[in-house]
């Protein structure tokens, strides 16, 4: 297990490596012009100005030497300096925004993993029933319905219409940084990031949960009279819960991703509003920056997910020890 | 004396795509307590269908008509409840695969006790008498209590689901393809532990179509061909000569008598013959054999058969 | 003169003994199936006449009609400076479709190149390839397209830039799958005994290639058009993708944004409802090709 986890861990700054050299690569490819969204609306600056500012900034350099650059100081945890920021480190803004993501992508996920389990497993216990066929057909629904379209519908319906919760934003955003928890605000965005994933969830278990419930082990319990309850929570839903646990990993992405409409549409100030603000301005380190941190997030969420694997699954625990 | 299960007139098909597949067609059965029955057939005779049938681990999409009896009491229109009580406690499985009928992901004590306790047996009770049912048959609760299944050797495996069927000293075991999966020296050995389980006391139902399994146990045998049971007799009558010319032709097929496997193949379960269903492949076909399907003749030593050979005596 | 009247009554032939297969495998379709491709079929219909059935006037500003619900006269009620929302819907539906298609033609082409490089080269190439596939898949579609289209929206305007943004996106799932097709299928014994028989590499891929990868790279375009469909409205919608003038569906999202406070739900509710119908309506179809297709993509093409 710690052998599992240092190799992941070793193998995490070749993966940043890997990202930050695509990236790289991509904003040379690109005609875009760094100086230019540098200066942005101001179009009296004139030529020597413009060149000014790319020498301070290492524009003018060779590609060879800005990679080098680039890398040397991503190595150093220096992602360079962002616009929306007002030129202050791309690390530390980064950093003040992230508690806030936390709070809603965390609570999200814990909305997620909870619903998912528990409609995913009463669907397959009632299958063929109306009750399983709500839930797929909601579950179906929810797959094809943009997030952002039910966030807005969301919001009108109980913000505006009925005024039962905030609009938006946070009524405290230093709390918030600070990683206080402003549950009046974090209900609805919370709530919508996590329906953008609940579907998948839900449907993986109820079918999970199918394919367990047709193996020998669970007819075999069933054939020595055990209650059909207990075959269901003790027999079948442990084994299911094994390929759930993988999902959380690759599904911490999407999560992350999807925070940029949710916290856009009710003004929440975290990352996702940060990434958006930074579109807006053509803040390409901010951007970048955060690819970078989302990497991270990944892979850590994806080694997390092994590690609760080997630690609920007995017979790959014993391959790995 | 009386009999402990009578299975009468039991016909179960399922609701496919492709047309209801017939799986057992008016099959007629009984056993007597303390009596061993071989249930023997080709796959897809229909013989695992009779096992599901009477344990009630049938899927939904499932006809079922005639009548099962334990005891007198029927079991086909029982709610699920007192069903449950009934397997498991009167009734056990012995299955197919160990290796595979045991929960991967959970210890073997909770499901030992578990298993137990589902047979009505409190907690210290369990304990006990899985400690000496473990112990009789070579294994100590605590050792197996704390590992998993793939810990196991298979026979391990095969001695913990076991000792998880006769902890609720049932009337009747039910053993599905014991041989299913062992290599041909273990055999024997698959024999041995059948005949304990039978000096217990309880009715033992083997479901197999291992004909080499088969005689070296004794009791009775039914040998079923395309949904239908064609023979039912003493197991040695039916090894010292069968009544039915597919039981006759099964025994040459074997690999230490002829070798000499059947022509054709048996029928598709969705579309059986209205003649016997045997007919096509039979060297001893005539006429009638065509025409309809045959009753179970009373042949000699006790046996009945499904051809028209014994309809004249 | 006759050969080609010959030539031409067998194509026709075989014409007519399509559609006969068609209609004999829409006989099996269930209903689901068959309601999403009449729906499917009424919307890219409409999508494509949509100047016939009301021609879009951007100028048609009607300030007396200003955020004016549903009603006989506007279907779908007015927006925030009085035009139909009708018609702008069903332009943005007609807009947003053409760019998720060519979007998804994109990305679907990205696939299958990088798949048939890693898996007819073998080797280093492979590798690389398939690592650099690897950075890729493991990025958050949305936030990455996101640096995408902010690196190419000057150079290649926001259509295009979208376009952009999901074609490199959503193309390592294909590539992967076309690599493994390739692999297997140079084991089976038909295509080695091709190589063996001195079988060029364009003969190669024509005869034995191609008509395998077709299923999947087919698949994999219908599954990516929803996709597409999202990331399009959603980039509008965030004022990062089309130019806040065009009626695509995420710009019109984006007003209906604007009007929530002034209770103009509908302007949020409608082009919503086009992209749920349309998601829903690919989505069917392409899961029942999926199931008969092949099962085993089922797992592997989660886009």
């Amino acid at each position: 297990m710690v052998k599992l986890i240092t190799r992941r861990l070793a193998v995490l700054p070749l993966i940043l490596l890997a990202v930050a050299t695509v990236t790289f690569a991509l904003t040379e490819i690109s005609p875009f012009d760094p100086v230019e969204a540098y200066v942005g609306a101001e179009n009296n600056v004139s030529a020597e100005r413009k060149a000014e500012i790319a020498h301070a900034w290492g524009f003018d350099q060779p590609v060879y030497e800005k990679f080098g650059r680039w890398i040397y100081n991503l190595a150093q945890g220096d992602m360079g300096n962002s616009i929306v920021a007002g030129g202050q480190p791309v690390a530390g803004e980064i950093a003040s925004r992230a508690s806030a993501s936390i709070a809603l992508v965390g609570g999200a996920l814990a909305l997620v993993l909870a619903g998912g389990l528990v409609f995913g497993v009463l669907a397959a216990a009632f299958r063929g029933t109306l009750f399983d066929w709500l839930v797929r057909t909601l579950c179906y629904f929810n797959t094809a319905a943009p997030s952002f379209w039910i966030g807005l519908l969301a919001l009108y319906v109980f913000s505006i219409e009925l005024g039962w919760l905030p609009a938006g934003g946070t009524s405290d955003p230093r709390a918030v940084e600070a990683g206080g928890v402003d549950l009046e605000h974090l209900i609805l965005p919370m709530v919508i990031l996590a329906l953008t994933q609940y579907a998948w969830f839900t449907l993986f278990v109820r079918n999970t949960m199918l394919e367990i419930l047709r193996e020998d082990h669970v007819q075999f319990a069933r054939a020595q009279g055990i209650g059909e309850l207990a075959v269901l929570l003790r027999y079948a839903l442990p084994n299911a819960l094994i390929p759930f646990v993988t999902l959380i990993g690759t599904h911490l992405a999407e999560l992350i991703g999807g925070t940029i409409l949710i916290e856009s549409i009710f003004g929440w100030p975290g990352l996702g509003l940060l990434a958006l603000d930074a579109a807006r301005s053509e803040d390409i380190p901010m951007i970048v920056g955060i690819t970078l941190c989302a990497s991270v997030l990944v892979v850590l969420g994806n080694l997390l997910a092994d590690v609760t694997y080997r630690i609920i699954d007995p017979r790959v625990r014993e391959a790995t020890t | 004396m009386t009999s402990l299960l009578e299975v009468e007139d039991l016909s179960v098909g399922f609701r496919t795509r492709r047309g209801v597949v017939h799986a057992l067609s008016h099959a007629s059965v009984t056993i007597r307590p303390g009596e061993l029955l071989l249930v023997v057939g080709e796959s897809g005779s229909g013989k695992t269908v009779l096992a599901h049938t009477l344990l009630a681990l049938l899927p939904r999409n499932v006809d079922v008509s005639g009548s099962v009896r334990l005891g007198g009491q029927e079991l086909l229109d029982l709610p699920p409840a007192e069903l449950r009580r009934v397997r498991g406690r009167r009734m056990a499985l012995i299955p197919q695969s160990p290796a595979s009928s045991l929960n991967p992901v959970r210890k073997l004590g909770g499901q030992l006790l578990e298993a137990a306790r589902a047979r009505g047996l409190r907690e210290k009770q369990a304990r006990t008498r899985l400690r000496e049912l473990l112990a009789e048959l070579g294994l100590d609760l605590e050792f197996i209590g704390g590992r998993y299944v793939h810990q196991l050797s298979g026979g391990m495996q095969q001695r913990v689901v076991n000792a998880m069927a006769l902890v609720g000293e049932p009337d009747i075991v039910i053993a599905d393809e014991p041989t299913s999966g062992l290599d041909a020296d273990l055999v024997d050995a698959t024999a041995a532990q059948l005949r304990e389980i039978s000096a217990r006391g309880a009715s033992l139902l083997v479901i197999t179509h291992d004909l080499r399994l088969a005689e070296r146990l004794a009791g009775r045998l039914a040998l079923l061909y395309a949904s239908r049971i064609v023979e039912v007799g003493p197991t040695m009558s039916f090894f010292a000569g069968p009544a039915h010319p597919y039981g006759r032709e099964l025994l040459r097929a074997l690999p230490e008598r002829e070798g000499k496997s059947i022509p054709g193949l048996a029928p598709e379960l969705t579309a059986l013959p209205g003649h016997c269903a045997f007919a096509d492949r039979c060297p001893d076909r005539f006429d009638r054999c065509g025409e309809s399907i045959p009753d179970l003749y009373p042949a000699p030593d006790g046996v009945l058969a499904r051809c028209f050979v014994h309809a004249e005596r | 003169m006759s050969a080609s009247s010959g030539a031409l009554r067998s194509s026709l032939n075989i014409g007519a003994r399509r559609s006969q297969r068609l209609a004999q495998a829409m006989q099996r379709w269930p209903v689901s199936v068959r309601v999403a491709a009449g729906v499917l079929g009424v919307l890219v219909v409409v999508a494509l006449l949509a100047n016939v059935i009301v021609p879009l006037d951007d100028t048609a500003v009607d300030l007396d009609r200003v955020l004016d619900g549903p009603s006989a006269a506007h279907l779908m009620g007015t927006d925030e400076v009085g035009r139909d929302l009708f018609a702008r819907v069903l332009h943005g539906f007609r807009i947003s479709l053409t760019i998720a298609v060519l979007a998804a033609l994109a990305a679907v082409t990205v696939g299958t190149l990088v798949g048939v490089l890693a898996g007819t080269m073998g080797g280093k190439v492979d590798a690389l390839v398939m690592r650099v596939t690897d950075v890729f898949a493991s990025q958050n579609h949305f936030l990455f397209g996101i640096l995408l289209l902010v690196l190419f929206r000057p150079a290649l305007g926001g259509a295009g830039a979208v376009m952009l943004a999901v074609g490199l996106t959503h193309w390592p799932s294909l590539a992967r799958i076309v690599r493994g097709e390739l692999m297997s299928l140079r084991e089976r014994p038909f295509v080695s005994a091709a190589i063996g028989g001195g079988a060029s590499r364009w003969r190669l891929a024509r005869r034995h290639y191609l008509p395998h990868l077709m299923p999947a790279v087919g698949l994999a375009f219908v599954l990516t058009v929803p996709h597409a469909v999202f990331h399009e409205s959603a980039y509008s919608f965030l004022g990062l993708g089309l130019p806040a003038h065009e009626a695509s569906l995420g710009n019109i999202l984006a007003d209906g944004q604007r009007s929530l406070l002034a209770g103009g739900w509908w302007i949020a509710l409608f082009p919503g409802l086009a992209i749920l119908t349309a998601a829903m309506t690919i989505g069917t179809l392409a899961e029942y090709w999926r199931e008969h297709l092949h099962p085993r993509w089922r797992s592997e093409l989660e886009l």
